[in-house]
């Protein structure tokens, strides 16, 4: 079994008396893609906040590597922890890929800094925006800023990536290439947490699968173990038949549609 | 340093030279060039032939035109880096530092020292009576507006709406009771005036204005990350609540020395950064430092307008800037929304 | 958001400025019209007492202008004796400070009424002015450069341009610090205390007089103003009704959209007292100058109304007065159109002309000319 990178014991976070998250125990391990899903307004954005440092829970506690997050300072957090939220909104008209550099930031005045520009071209070649990297940030599409936000979080080069649906804005390639270089990070040995709509896509591509219910984690494990169609029934409330896909096997989710007459 | 921004610091230097230059050379008392080469020349221990002969022109030069100058300069510059810090802070290019409520509260304090006469530091009262407002109404809007340890942006903001009526309605009722002359008075100084600059004024706008301005500099890549949204900045490494905090402690230092003295002048924080900006682009290093030299260039030739233009009278600066500073404004938001595809 | 708000405001911060910027052009260019200072030609020496004169003044319908008889300063002395360095306090705003006077060859005398130019000249020392202010137009000092544009305001250069060696004041144009900084450049500058009064006037006539070390001399002007004004005084009694007619000042710049009363303490009180009045502002509580409000103007209903030439002219004349000011027109005063109104470098100028501005004042109120 793989290092545990995050570990998320008994916490939940009350907002106005009104439990967002309640007692969830997650563990997020090294060298795994960790799928997070559930219907809105399951938890979890509010739950990749509270795995990511930026929001304090109200009970419970969360620990990186072992040490609780609130022993960690911000900017230890950057070096070892990369997160991606769903808005992406650049204030000032900077490139693309001074945009990118930013994800360098944390490394700044280190050792590690050398490695700044192979690490912002890499990403942006690997997201595929290398195109438009000199283009001012508030002219690109939804998309594109989408995949620059991604090579920022790719260029910080960390061993824990925390991504909120990357997915959201993409084409059908992009949203393909982005799961993909999530397996590939994670078969490197890097821990990769991702919020994501697209059960199919977790299916697919995801190592584990954790399953949110009005803040409750009602399930956790392999894909196929946790997407079966009971369960999405009853989370979701919608009727769905699970398939095995003809290539690899993993589950794809089909909603079951009634044909109009 | 690329090309394109040594081309911008130059030229911009040169403007701020040539200001500086003209400022020197011309005002009403009729001076000559060589004289002020002179003088300046003498005031740094070189005699030469070009000093004037008359003693009145000389002390002119070095008691009333040359603090003038410094004063514009200094002043200039630091509202301009004043407000580049914060459209950083609230992420929008039209924030200027009136929005935390240092104007309207030195201007409160500034009026007070005026009406009842307070004189007990004599000719600093007022502007030390207008730096403790500014800076009090700087408090009052900064911790009202956090709770939970945390300033909402928006917050700030609604705050200092608040605080500024306010302190305007304050400042109507003291206009209200006050003698005529006082009145004329405390108008004239929110119009601003850098008329009555002296070298001990001088002294102390840098002593105090300088370190912050560079404080800010230094702080010049966490603004940049700024940009990204504080969620974002905070998951680089920034640590959002201190900067915040340290910002509009900076912005009301900047501003407030600058008011104390020189009265309320408008646009200047709005305008030389965001002319910066359109030339060096938003990265914080250069914006910064390209504002201090806009804005001191910016208020040095808006002072020689305002000291030449009409014989014998000295005309109000804020009055100047905000004559060209609006009309510019409006054409850049016109001519910038589209091209940068949104606000830039 | 943040957009929005400072859509608005940038919009009315404009507005406002634009507003600000006429009001001040239409205070430089009210100033810089300031008319030079007419007199009558005719008919000086008939004394107050024996001028024809309607029985009632309060039946005198329709407004009428005080001229001076004479717009001149007379000297009291013609080459007053001087004894320098001399030695005076300056009312400074951390308080008095000793400032000692070498050298009052070349002078510049200003302040907001003209009334240090005035009582310079009538002591004597008229050819020791090199600059003047807006209000000083009488004959000899009207040629004078100006220094004081807009009114108030002084530019340190154009008064060093004019070489002075001695800048005396009283803080009514300003800003301060601007003329305290001349001392920085060698120049001496004094700051006296001018109240607006008659003794004041004879104040003024002494400390003016102590700074050009002629204290004998400053005496005679003192003496001289308050026999003028005790004289002219018993003679408007003499023909004032009692009870006084009740008299206001309005201080009007129509330009700008500016109306004030002046009441008790701005010195227009001790001028309707003199001249046989009674001060319906002061009576009513209204405390020094105040934006004039309709109730205040009502319930005072004044008999009679003071105000400046230029000022008049400015809310075009009275029709224009009663016009923008119709609260007016519900006053006694205003039903009968008595309007009196006297240059503006004359009428709250209180100094070596004063008696004979009262004189003339008198005359217009009491004793008219048919217009």
């Amino acid at each position: 079994m793989s290092a545990i990178a995050i570990r998320a014991r008994g916490v939940g976070r009350t907002v106005d008396g009104a439990p967002i998250i309640d007692g969830v125990d997650i563990e997020v391990r090294y060298g795994r893609v960790l799928a997070l899903v559930g219907p809105n307004g399951a938890g979890k954005s509010t739950l990749l906040g509270l795995l990511a440092g930026d929001l304090a829970p109200t009970s419970g506690a969360v620990e990186l590597d072992g040490r609780p997050l609130t022993a960690w300072s911000p900017r230890e957090l950057a070096r070892r922890r990369a997160v991606l939220l769903q808005s992406n909104a650049v204030a000032f008209s900077f490139t693309a890929r001074q945009v990118v550099e930013m994800g360098r930031a944390p490394w700044a005045r280190t050792s590690r800094a050398d490695g700044d520009e192979r690490a912002i071209r890499a990403a942006l070649a690997e997201t595929d925006v290398a195109a438009f990297a000199d283009r001012a940030y508030p002219t690109l599409s939804g998309g594109e800023r989408a995949r620059v936000s991604l090579a920022r979080v790719l260029a910080q080069d960390t061993p824990v990536l925390l991504l909120d649906e990357p997915t959201a804005a993409l084409d059908l390639r992009h949203q393909e290439d982005v799961l993909r270089i999530g397996r590939g990070l994670a078969g490197a040995g890097r821990a990769v947490v991702v919020v994501l709509h697209d059960l199919s896509l977790a299916g697919a591509y995801a190592d584990d699968v954790a399953m949110l219910d009005r803040g409750r984690l009602v399930a956790h494990g392999g894909p196929r173990e946790v997407l079966t169609a009971e369960r999405i029934e009853a989370v979701y409330g919608t009727p769905v038949r699970v398939l095995p896909d003809p290539d690899t096997g993993r589950p794809v989710v089909l909603p079951r549609r009634a044909l109009s007459a | 340093m690329t090309s394109r921004r040594a081309v911008v610091f130059t030229a911009l230097a040169v403007l701020l030279a040539g200001g500086v230059l003209a400022s020197a050379a011309l005002g009403q008392l009729p001076i000559s060039p060589a004289e002020v080469l002179g003088t300046a020349l003498r005031g740094l221990g070189i005699d030469t032939p070009w000093a004037p002969s008359d003693r009145l022109v000389e002390q002119t030069l070095a008691q009333i035109r040359f603090p003038r100058i410094a004063m514009s300069l200094l002043v200039g510059a630091l509202l301009a880096v004043a407000g580049a810090v914060m459209q950083a802070v609230f992420g929008n290019p039209l924030a200027e530092p009136g929005v935390v409520g240092v104007s309207s509260g030195a201007a409160v304090g500034a009026a007070a020292a005026i009406t009842f006469g307070a004189s007990a530091l004599g000719g600093w009262s007022v502007a030390v009576a207008a730096f403790v407002g500014g800076f009090l109404a700087t408090l009052v809007v900064y911790t009202t507006a956090r709770s939970r340890g945390r300033t909402e942006v928006v917050t700030l903001l609604l705050t200092g709406i608040a605080v500024n009526a306010f302190c305007g309605a304050v400042l109507a009722f003291v206009l209200f009771a006050g003698h005529t002359s006082s009145r004329e008075q405390i108008v004239f100084w929110q119009l601003g005036s850098l008329n009555g600059s002296r070298w001990l004024d001088v002294l102390v706008v840098a002593a105090v204005g300088l370190p912050s301005a560079a404080i800010a500099l230094g702080l010049s890549r966490r603004y940049d990350l700024l940009s990204l949204g504080e969620r974002t900045a905070g998951h680089l490494g920034v640590r959002v609540e201190s900067l915040r905090i340290v910002s509009v402690v900076v912005v009301a230092l900047l501003t407030g020395v600058a008011v104390a003295f020189a009265g309320i002048i408008a646009f200047v924080g709005l305008v030389a950064p965001h002319v910066v900006r359109m030339l060096l682009g938003p990265g914080h290093r250069a914006l910064l430092a390209g504002s201090l030299l806009a804005g001191g260039t910016l208020l040095v030739w808006a002072d020689l307008v305002a000291r030449t233009a009409v014989p014998a009278a000295d005309l109000p600066i804020g009055m100047l800037t905000s004559l060209i500073g609006g009309p510019f404004f409006y054409w850049l938001i016109r001519r910038n929304r589209a091209k940068a595809g949104g606000w830039a | 958001m943040g957009i929005r708000r400072r859509g608005a405001l940038s919009g009315t911060a404009f507005i406002g400025l634009l507003a600000l910027l006429v009001s001040l052009g239409g205070c430089a260019v009210t100033a810089q019209v300031a008319s030079p200072e007419p007199s009558a030609s005719a008919a000086p020496a008939v004394p107050l007492g024996d001028l024809p004169r309607p029985a009632d003044p309060r039946a005198i319908e329709g407004p009428s202008t005080a001229l001076l008889a004479d717009a001149a300063v007379a000297p009291v002395e013609d080459a007053p004796s001087q004894s320098l360095p001399s030695t005076v306090e300056s009312q400074e705003l951390a308080g008095p400070r000793t400032v000692t006077v070498v050298d009052t060859s070349r002078v510049v005398a200003i302040d907001l009424a003209g009334s240090i130019a005035a009582t310079a000249w009538g002591l004597g020392f008229g050819s020791t002015l090199v600059g003047r202010d807006q209000s000083t137009t009488f004959p000899g000092a009207a040629g004078l450069p100006v220094v004081t544009s807009g009114g108030h305001t002084v530019n340190a250069e154009a008064i060093i341009g004019l070489h002075p060696t001695l800048v005396i004041t009283d803080g009514t144009v300003g800003p301060r610090d601007v003329l305290e900084q001349l001392r920085d450049v060698g120049i001496t500058v004094v700051f006296l205390r001018n109240a607006p009064s008659f003794d004041g006037a004879e104040e003024l006539a002494r400390e003016v007089a102590a700074v050009y070390g002629a204290p004998a001399t400053g005496e005679r002007l003192a003496e001289r103003i308050r026999a003028e004004v005790a004289s002219t005084e018993a003679a408007i009694a003499a023909i004032a009704p009692t009870p006084g007619l009740r008299m206001i000042f309005l201080y009007l710049r129509g330009g700008s959209g500016i109306y004030y009363l002046f009441g008790a303490g701005s010195g227009a009180d001790v001028l309707i007292d003199a001249l046989g009045g009674v001060d319906a502002a002061g009576a009513a509580g209204w405390q020094g100058m105040q934006p004039l409000t309709d109730e205040a103007l009502v319930a005072a209903d004044p008999e009679l109304v003071l105000v400046m030439t230029d000022g008049l002219a400015s809310v075009g004349g009275v029709d224009g007065l009663l016009d923008t000011v119709p609260a007016l027109a519900l006053t006694t005063a205003g039903q009968h159109r008595r309007i009196v109104d006297m240059a503006d470098g004359q009428l709250l100028s209180f100094g070596p002309r004063s008696a004979a501005v009262l004189d003339a004042l008198a005359r217009a109120i009491y004793a008219p000319e048919p217009q």
